[in-house]
């Protein structure tokens, strides 16, 4: 573990980026917002911005990127195929411990399980990631719920909490050590340790009520989804809130939904591209000559919620679906995030 | 920072958006958290704009037909074609369609080129009448063309009424606007043909017969005024007319109203009660090509002025555009008997203001729709239209010379002899009206490809290849021309435009305070026909927009995601559909997709049948902007389409 | 973890010959360009490919060949945009393979035991992959039952494989149209009618079904009533599917995934998926 002068942190970034492309926090300064982008002028990061409204996840998995191009000679029957993927090496500053978590999950499921995703495996390898914990929670978030903060505890190159003048960095991978190393960070003794436990707790005690209220809060919600005991009612009644507008898959740190469409961009030339994609969407799940298993809106929010919340799923994440990011939330046009249909699920199950 | 604020064009609402921008491609888009009316959300559309912005198929040179085939051109020559087209015509045989997704700054050009250069007012949106209906009803009363309230003001509304409108589907922010202050205490409720989702969100819902919308509302009005609930003093301190009003309302009888509307007369009371009684209402209905007609909005407008509940805080009458700049096309003159903010060219002062600025004379006749145009239509240009919604479409296959001017490709380029591209709206700057009358700014994001101009530059051309001679260097340029000449639009111009932009009219809603005159009731009558079914004919067939049937089908194609939601329906029904109920169904003997035939007095047509308990038995609903049914079938009931959003057409249904 | 290198990037196949089977069905017989004599990677039956037509699209299509003998091919029913461009296609064109992916047919583990096939109309094109292989082994399986149903007699696939197995001692056929048809000398009604009607075994016997949900219900509820355990009830699910690896998750069937954990399941297995199929 080693220690940073608060004015100096940012040197991490500026050494990174002599390796790496930096993505960080920045102000949009005309709409006011938190975005995680990547910076060309390291001073633009800024590591007491709010949690970012869109989830970094965006810099592995892109909203829209092409995967190949293929070229069709129809006279000549001859095709080119070219894969396009993206292997830059990028370096994540300040990620917070939600996001980290997301990309964790994504790990997980991208490059575990049956197959390894080519496309993912590109932009994650050679990547270097600096996480940020939260000393404050921001209005909607529940991670303590969710075993996903305010610190991360695995995962990361090097993690940083603010202990006031200065920061404590740990180094969790090998990588981590040499740049801290190699910026010849001083060492810190017990005493920071402690001091980050206990940013950790003041941080814990400042969450909502209901987030850190009972751990049994989600949990119990948990064992009901799984077991598909809950009232065909509850779901109808989140359904009809439903404007299918796909922003709850977008914004989540660990959705990975994806389509894949092939545009044509000249007469003998096209492209394959990947985009982000909802299983709100009614056409999500249609198949060619119009059968669709999950037609009613209804069904296809208990499918994502079985998702994020049932033990299954999470056996392909080895953790549970949902970050507690809440983003879900504030985006949602319904009001029926997460967090709310927990507890319209909760409300079902006491009466 | 690739990230850069915007303005998404899709609808009405105008969500402020940040679109991801690199390399000079849009790839990706996110929601702005501070918009103060989305508030950082988005629908289906919005987040999938980026698909729209990245497509292919766009119109990449400007294309002349030679022998049959469109062939490339510069632009100079494509222009210089169209303005020597244009002259060999005289004026009044030339039609102009602009487009309501075009921007502030392009459509006063437009309008200014019709006018001043081609001396021509025969200009015209063809989503008409809708909005302009709204427009002319609320101008006549209050001044204010346009929302009387204000979206920011939805969650100190107490009681809203949603009439006529899937507002969910259609606006779907807005829509969440208002579900978001009925999970906050707002009473919401719905009056509609259909059972919408936002029927199934209000605390009330009455399914109401087609083209009873008039008589229930103008019951309502009535029992405000049988019950003494009307707001006397603000009627008195702030309003005209309204004894001719009552007087109309006095004819109406109990009894015609539950034979006509088919609903529960006391919820109906109760409903108008609860409207009086509350703190502050507003009312959203639908306004443009699935429009109310003017007796209607009449009466909503009345009913709201009596109850007092026009004017104030969470208050107003407010009509909801589903095109994104209808309400800014209108401010921008687009109509055959209007300059700029809603001033008309009968009046003589506003037109000496425009020939003083413009340097001509202009020509003060009221011109002509191009859809009303006949075969007096010689030379037509259109602007950024779907192909299947132009109603002419048969005369304008005949008209001597057709020029289309748009960014993507459209099947309407197969009738065009002359077509000009232009750049997509995050390749130029532009102004556009969302439907609350705010004014918002969509700044360049991407440069447009070397060899396309701007729609403002297309039409300076076109201008000076006709002999005037426009100074424009940038759109902000002419906004700051638009501002002079518009009252209503004085304090906009482009560098007072942040995030949230600026309300017309300098106010953010209609304050009856604050007005230089009174509001005046509207006149109605006391005609309150509904259509009747008949033996021969005893199906109701009502006609509006569909689920995902959003209006520019021609962009959704260009889409991916919002295409294959589109096609939700598009693909299990792909002749469109008539919507039955199950007992209708089980009385034709027919399943959910069977070919029917509609027949009514005009003509017949064939579509397939989709069995659903959203409608009642003996009604059937048709959506909008299928191919054959908007050109062929309805085409044949002009007088019934006028009456847009209650468009009810007496048919027989059968099996085939 | 697969050896594949075909999972994200397709290899190319050229046509070589296209047969009309039924209306709006063809098969389409591929050579692997980059592979040596044409051959295909391994699969066994039951599994799918993900196949893309250039400037169209891509779409899941199992394959009905069997392993041993047949050429490389896949059948196909023009349905939506990609399937109608594929139809297009003429011999010489290319075509991209992605696969195969997917669990295949139960063939070792039912050894020794009877075999009921029953399909409904298209139903019938997975399940022919493992007819094939058990016709190929006929002696290391008991009584194999086939029951074919289809709405009309021009709608029954693979004629000459049906005439085939007609002809082999030991196979069992049946077939049957929707309504009766004159001219027609098979049985009549719906598939599912059959099985009580013919003594099938129940003991030690495993049964396939594939075809649309309506015949699939009713024939499992028929062969449960029968005392066929579920577990020796094997079928193939489809669905929408776009990257055919597990992870674009349009496949999702509650917490299963119709491409890497299927599409071959037995009905045990598909009563608690957690989401009706």
């Amino acid at each position: 573990m080693y220690l940073i002068n608060k004015s100096q942190v940012l040197d991490i970034a500026k050494e990174l980026q002599k390796e790496y492309q930096v993505y960080g926090p920045v102000m949009e300064k005309e709409a006011k917002q938190c975005m995680f982008v990547k910076v060309d002028d390291i001073a633009e990061l800024d590591l007491n911005a709010p949690i970012p409204a869109k989830p970094p996840k965006h810099a592995l998995f892109p909203q829209f990127e092409r995967i190949m191009s293929y070229q069709y000679d129809k006279k000549n029957q001859k095709v080119e195929i070219k894969p396009d993927f993206d292997s830059s090496k990028k370096a994540l500053f300040g990620l917070r411990s939600c996001d980290l978590t997301g990309v964790l999950c994504m790990d997980r499921f991208f490059l575990g399980q049956e197959f390894v995703d080519d496309v993912y495996k590109n932009h994650r390898k050679n990547m270097f990631i600096v996480t940020n914990t939260c000393n404050v929670p921001f209005k909607q978030c529940f991670c303590v719920c969710t075993d996903s903060g305010p610190s991360a505890q695995e995962g990361y190159d090097l993690n940083l909490t603010d202990l006031g003048d200065q920061y404590l960095v740990e180094a969790g991978s090998d990588k981590g050590k040499a740049l801290a190393e190699k910026l010849g960070l001083k060492n810190s003794d017990d005493s920071h340790k402690k001091a980050k436990s206990e940013v950790i707790d003041k941080s814990i005690n400042a969450f909502d009520a209901i987030a850190k209220d009972n751990k049994a809060w989600i949990s119990r919600v948990v064992n009901r989804v799984t077991t598909g005991l809950i009232d065909e009612k509850v779901w109808e009644y989140i359904g009809n809130q439903c404007i299918e507008c796909g922003a709850c898959s977008f914004v989540c740190p660990s959705c990975t939904c994806f389509n894949i469409v092939d545009p044509v961009t000249g007469p003998e030339t096209a492209d394959r591209m990947r985009t982000w994609d909802s299983c709100s969407y009614e056409g999500y799940s249609r198949m060619a000559g119009g059968h669709n298993p999950r037609k009613p809106v209804e069904d296809r929010r208990s499918k994502r919620f079985f998702c994020k919340l049932s033990y299954s799923q999470s056996k392909k994440y080895l953790r549970p679906g949902c970050v507690g990011c809440g983003r879900c939330q504030w985006v949602c046009p319904g009001d029926i995030g997460l967090p709310n249909v927990v507890t319209y699920i909760r409300r079902d199950i006491q009466k | 920072m690739n990230y850069k604020s915007g303005i998404c064009t899709f609808c009405g609402t105008g969500c402020g958006h940040l679109l991801d921008v690199r390399d000079d491609k849009v790839c990706g888009v996110f929601p702005m958290q501070n918009h103060p009316v989305s508030k950082g959300r988005l629908c289906v559309r919005g987040w999938n704009v980026h698909e729209l912005l990245n497509t292919p198929e766009k119109i990449t040179t400007p294309l002349i037909r030679k022998d049959g085939k469109l062939v490339e051109a510069s632009y100079d020559e494509a222009v210089s074609y169209l303005v020597e087209k244009l002259k060999k015509v005289s004026p009044d045989e030339i039609g102009f369609l602009a487009s309501p997704r075009s921007s502030n700054e392009d459509n006063y050009l437009l309008m200014r080129l019709a006018r001043s250069v081609f001396n021509t007012n025969n200009i015209s949106l063809d989503c008409d009448p809708g909005h302009r209906i709204s427009l002319d009803v609320l101008h006549k009363g209050t001044g204010m063309a346009g929302m009387l309230g204000s979206l920011e003001e939805i969650s100190r509304a107490d009681f809203m009424l949603v009439v006529g409108i899937d507002i969910t589907k259609q606006n779907p922010i807005i829509g969440s606007e208002i579900h978001m202050a009925a999970r906050k205490g707002s009473r919401v409720f719905t009056i509609d043909t259909r059972v919408t989702q936002i029927a199934r969100l209000s605390n009330g819902f009455l399914q109401i017969q087609p083209g009873a919308y008039k008589i229930a509302i103008a019951y309502m009005a009535k029992v405000l005024l049988d019950e003494n609930l009307a707001d006397v003093d603000f009627i008195k301190k702030h309003t005209e007319g309204y004894d001719s009003f009552t007087k109309v309302l006095s004819s109406l009888k109990e009894s015609e109203v539950v034979e006509k509307t088919g609903v529960d007369i006391e919820v109906l009371k109760t409903l108008a009660r609860d409207l009086a009684l509350s703190r502050s209402a507003m009312v959203f209905y639908s306004s443009g090509i699935s429009g109310f007609d003017r007796e209607t909005v009449s009466y909503i407008y009345n009913l709201y002025l009596m109850a007092g509940k026009i004017g104030k805080e969470g208050c107003g009458v407010n009509p909801i555009t589903g095109i994104n700049n209808l309400q800014g096309s209108k401010d921008m003159g687009i109509a055959p008997d209007l300059l700029t903010g809603f001033q008309k060219l009968s009046d003589s002062a506003a037109v000496d203001k425009f020939n003083k600025e413009w340097g001509v004379k202009l020509n003060t006749q009221a011109g002509k729709s191009p859809n009303e145009m006949g075969s007096k239509l010689r030379a037509f240009v259109a602007v950024d239209h779907d192909e299947t919604i132009i109603r002419n479409v048969d005369d304008i296959k005949k008209t001597d010379f057709v020029a289309y001017i748009g960014s993507y490709q459209n099947g309407f380029m197969d009738y065009a002899h002359v077509v000009l591209p232009v750049a997509t709206y995050a390749e130029t700057d532009g102004t556009f009206t969302n439907t609350e009358r705010r004014v918002q700014l969509a700044k360049k994001k991407v440069e447009p490809p070397k060899n396309i101009l701007a729609c403002w530059q297309v039409f300076s051309k076109i201008a000076e290849k006709a002999g005037a001679t426009w100074s424009y260097g940038s759109p902000a340029d002419v906004m700051k021309e638009i501002a002079k000449l518009t009252p209503s639009y004085s304090a906009v111009s482009h560098d007072k435009l942040g995030i949230g932009g600026v309300k017309t009219y300098g106010l953010d809603r209609y304050d009856a305070e604050k007005a230089a005159n009174k509001a005046a009731f509207a006149p109605v009558d006391a005609n309150f026909a509904v259509p009747l079914a008949s033996e021969e004919y005893p199906v109701l067939l009502l006609i509006g927009e569909s689920q995902h049937y959003w209006h520019q089908n021609n962009l959704m194609k260009k889409t991916h995601i919002p295409l294959r939601e589109y096609n939700a329906t598009l693909l299990l029904y792909p002749q469109g559909y008539v919507a039955i109920s199950p007992q209708k169904a089980k009385e034709l003997n027919v399943r959910d997709r069977f070919p029917v035939k509609i027949v009514s007095p005009y003509g017949s047509m064939e579509t397939l049948a989709q069995v659903t308990d959203k409608v009642k038995p003996n009604t059937a609903y048709v959506a909008y902007f299928v191919d054959e049914m908007v050109t062929k079938f309805f085409m044949e009931h002009k007088d019934v389409l006028k009456r847009g959003e209650d468009t009810t057409i007496p048919v027989r249904i059968v099996k085939v | 973890m697969s050896e594949l290198n075909n999972i994200t990037i397709p290899e190319i196949a050229t046509i070589t010959e296209i047969k009309d089977e039924i209306i709006e069905v063809k098969t389409f017989y591929l050579s692997f360009d980059g592979r040596q004599g044409g051959q295909p990677p391994k699969f066994t039956s039951g599994q799918f490919v993900m196949c893309t037509v250039f400037g169209s699209g891509e779409f899941a299509v199992s394959l009905p060949p069997s392993p041993e003998n047949d050429r490389f091919h896949l059948t196909v029913r023009r349905v939506g945009k990609v399937t109608n461009a594929l139809h297009s296609l003429k011999v010489g064109d290319k075509v991209g393979i992605r696969g195969p992916f997917g669990n295949g047919f139960p063939f070792e583990e039912i050894k020794g035991k009877n075999v009921i096939y029953v399909a409904g109309g298209i139903g019938f094109i997975p399940l022919r992959s493992s007819i094939m292989r058990v016709m190929q082994n006929k002696d290391q399986f008991g009584r194999v039952l086939i029951f074919l149903g289809a709405r009309t007699p021009q709608e029954h696939m693979y004629a000459y494989n049906i005439k085939e197995w007609k002809n082999t001692p030991g196979f069992e056929m049946n077939l049957t149209i929707d309504n009766p048809v004159p001219g027609w000398d098979g049985d009549t009604g719906f598939v599912h009618t059959l099985l009580k009607k013919k003594n099938i075994p129940v003991e030690n016997t495993v049964a396939f079904v594939c075809g649309p949900p309506m015949m699939f219900n009713a024939v499992i509820k028929e062969l449960t009533e029968l005392g066929i355990k579920e577990e020796n009830i094997i079928s193939t699910l489809e669905r929408h599917m776009k990257c055919g690896i597990g992870k674009c998750q349009h496949c999702a069937v509650g917490r299963t995934l119709v491409c890497t954990d299927g599409p071959v399941y037995n009905y045990k297995q598909l009563k608690t998926l957690g989401e009706q199929f």
